[in-house]
Order: C-alpha cells, then sequence, then structure tokens
C-alpha cells in the first residue's frame, strides 16, 4: 500500500527520481483510525493487536487437541514449539532453560509475525520498524536478566560484573566498567537497534525498488519506450522480496538467541 | 574545485561499517571451515556463526544509530 501512496505522490512527467518528501512519512501514521476512550488507535497499534491475535490464534488452533498423530498444521507448530524450547532454551541456557520458553515462544512468534507483514500484501509494514516496539521487548528482556541475575546470585552478580576477578589489579575499574556499560546499557540497546535497523533497512529497499518500477511503468505515455527501464527494477525488488522473508525470519531468531543467551549469562555468571 | 555538500553523518556511517564488515567476513568465514571440516558438528557451528554476526554487528548498528541522531 505504501508503494502505491508513494507512487501517486510523485508525478512522473517532471521528475523520473521520485522520493517522499520526508523518509519518516513511510514509518508513522499519526492519524488515528479510530478511538476507544482515550486510546487512538492509529495504524501501528491496530497492526500489533493483529499480530497478537494472530500468535493466539495459530497457537491456539495449533494446540486445541492434543493428538498422537498431530494434524499437518499441529505438526508445524509443534516443530516451532520444539524448536524454541529445545535448540534455543535449553541449547543455550541449560536443562533449566525449560523455564524460560514460554517467553522465548512468545517474543519469537511475535516477531516472526511482526517481520512478516513486511511482506504481506496490503499491508506492507513491518511492525518493528517502529523503535517503540523493540525497544520495549528489548527492555523486557533486560528485566528478566536482570531480575534472574539478582534472584540467582543476589549482590555478587553486580559486584562480578563491575569488579572482574579474572582481570589484573591495575585495569580491573577500567573492565569493569567497561563491562558495566556493556552489559546494563548497551545489550538492550543494540538488541532493539538490531531488529529495528534491519527492519527499517529492508522496508525502505522494498518501498525504493518496487516504487521506481511502478513510477517507470505509469510514465509509459510520457516516455514511451524508455519506461522499460522499470523492468530491472522490479525484478530486482522482487529478488530482495525473498531476500526479505530470510531477513525477517533470521532477525526473530536471532532476537530470541540473543535474549536466551543474556538470561544464560545471569543464570550461570562466568566461572 | 566544487563545494562539497552532503552529511557528515553518512561518512562517520561508512567508516563504522568497516569494521563490522572484515569482522563478519571472518566469522563467518572461519564458521564455514568449521562445518566443512566437521560437518556432524555444522548445527553447533551455525548458532554460534549467529551469535558472532550479532555481536559485531553491533558496532554497525552503533553507527547507524548516531548517523540518525547527528
Amino acid at each position: 500500500m505504501d508503494v502505491l501512496i508513494l507512487a501517486t505522490e510523485c508525478d512522473p512527467a517532471e521528475e523520473i527520481i521520485c522520493a517522499p518528501g520526508n523518509v519518516i512519512e513511510l514509518f508513522e501514521f499519526k492519524q488515528a483510525l479510530f478511538s476507544i476512550g482515550p486510546f487512538d488507535f492509529t495504524r501501528t497499534v491496530v497492526l500489533t493487536f493483529l499480530a497478537m491475535f494472530i500468535v493466539l490464534a495459530l497457537l491456539y488452533f495449533g494446540f486445541r487437541r492434543v493428538r498422537v498423530v498431530p494434524s499437518k498444521f499441529g505438526l508445524a507448530m509443534e516443530s516451532v514449539v520444539t524448536f524454541v524450547r529445545d535448540d534455543v532454551a535449553k541449547g543455550t541456557i541449560g536443562p533449566e532453560g525449560s523455564r524460560y520458553t514460554p517467553y522465548l515462544l512468545s517474543i519469537f512468534m511475535f516477531i516472526l509475525v511482526a517481520n512478516l507483514f513486511e511482506l504481506t500484501p496490503l499491508i506492507n509494514f513491518p511492525l518493528t520498524s517502529r523503535m517503540a516496539i523493540p525497544l520495549m521487548l528489548a527492555v523486557t528482556t533486560w528485566l528478566i536478566f536482570v531480575v534472574v541475575g539478582f534472584y540467582k546470585n543476589g549482590f555478587r552478580y553486580l559486584f562480578d560484573i563491575v569488579w572482574p576477578k579474572s582481570v589484573p589489579i591495575a585495569l580491573r575499574w577500567l573492565v569493569g566498567l567497561i563491562e558495566f556499560v556493556s552489559v546494563f546499557l548497551l545489550r538492550p540497546l543494540t538488541l532493539a537497534v538490531r531488529l529495528f535497523a534491519n527492519l527499517v533497512a529492508g522496508h525502505l529497499m522494498l518501498t525504493l525498488l518496487l516504487a521506481s518500477g511502478w513510477v517507470f511503468f505509469a510514465a509509459v505515455g510520457d516516455i514511451g519506450i524508455r519506461s522499460v527501464i522499470g523492468l530491472p527494477w522490479f525484478v530486482f525488488g522482487l529478488g530482495i522480496f525473498v531476500f526479505e522473508f530470510v531477513v525477517a525470519v533470521l532477525q526473530a531468531y536471532i532476537f530470541t538467541l540473543l535474549s536466551a543467551v543474556y538470561i544464560q549469562t545471569s543464570v550461570h555468571p562466568e566461572h | 574545485m566544487e563545494e562539497i555538500k552532503g552529511a557528515i553523518a553518512l561518512i562517520g556511517y561508512g567508516l563504522a561499517a568497516i569494521g563490522p564488515g572484515i569482522g563478519i567476513g571472518i566469522v563467518v568465514g572461519n564458521a564455514i571451515q568449521a562445518m566443512a571440516r566437521q560437518p556432524e558438528a555444522a548445527g553447533m557451528a551455525r548458532t554460534t556463526m549467529f551469535l558472532g554476526i550479532a555481536f559485531t554487528e553491533a558496532l554497525a548498528l552503533i553507527g547507524f544509530v548516531l548517523f540518525f541522531i547527528a
């Protein structure tokens, strides 16, 4: 939908290279679709709820009736859950990782659905390209690993980070400072920004390539046969489409994996 | 010489991307080597490779954010 909006806004007869007035227009939807009480439902909020309901529906219909021989759909959902539990949770955290499976599964499914909105026709907007959503998910992970760290190790958790025993005493304060900033500030920040930046880049790339293809085709009356230039752009854009599918799945996996690794460093601090 | 126009933050992001680019190359190259030498350990090598990529990428991402802030 963004492609159409973008393409209609520029006049192909006058300028071949069209760009939105401000790139932020592609990501911000300030106009409320409808309001319930004091809460405005913009496009982003509606899509957030839609992603939540899709995840709920997938899990509900996948595990409505647990059978010895599951249906095809149930089998697919089971393989997703088994992947998160065995490969991600138990694989990185260890045997006690199954306690964190519900959280890891929730964020994996939510991020996956939110990322795939980028490629869904008529939606075409990756939910995670709004910084608020990855940042909230990253802050949740941050809270979990900090709370688990203090719960499992007491005050020693913080002390081990700012005063690492394995480092020579002259450098200990410097390494401790770097570790402190890295653990408590950079970890959630990079976790959020990684997801955000990948999806922003993907959304921009898709919009630019497909929109330039569309604009060239639409200008066939004005520039004649030269509108064939649009074809390579369009083909390239469709190629990127497939690539973005891989990126969407991979980023959901990496976010979940890193959350698990961060929780693991709190459950078993370095020995 | 004509006046040079543009945002210097773009150059900053380009510089910030050099190190992680080399780093990710090393990580992936060595992971492929490990997988080729020991195909039975491919799963473990792949997970560790993604972790290594994610940590290396962080520097480029900080550059990306600074590009927007600056």
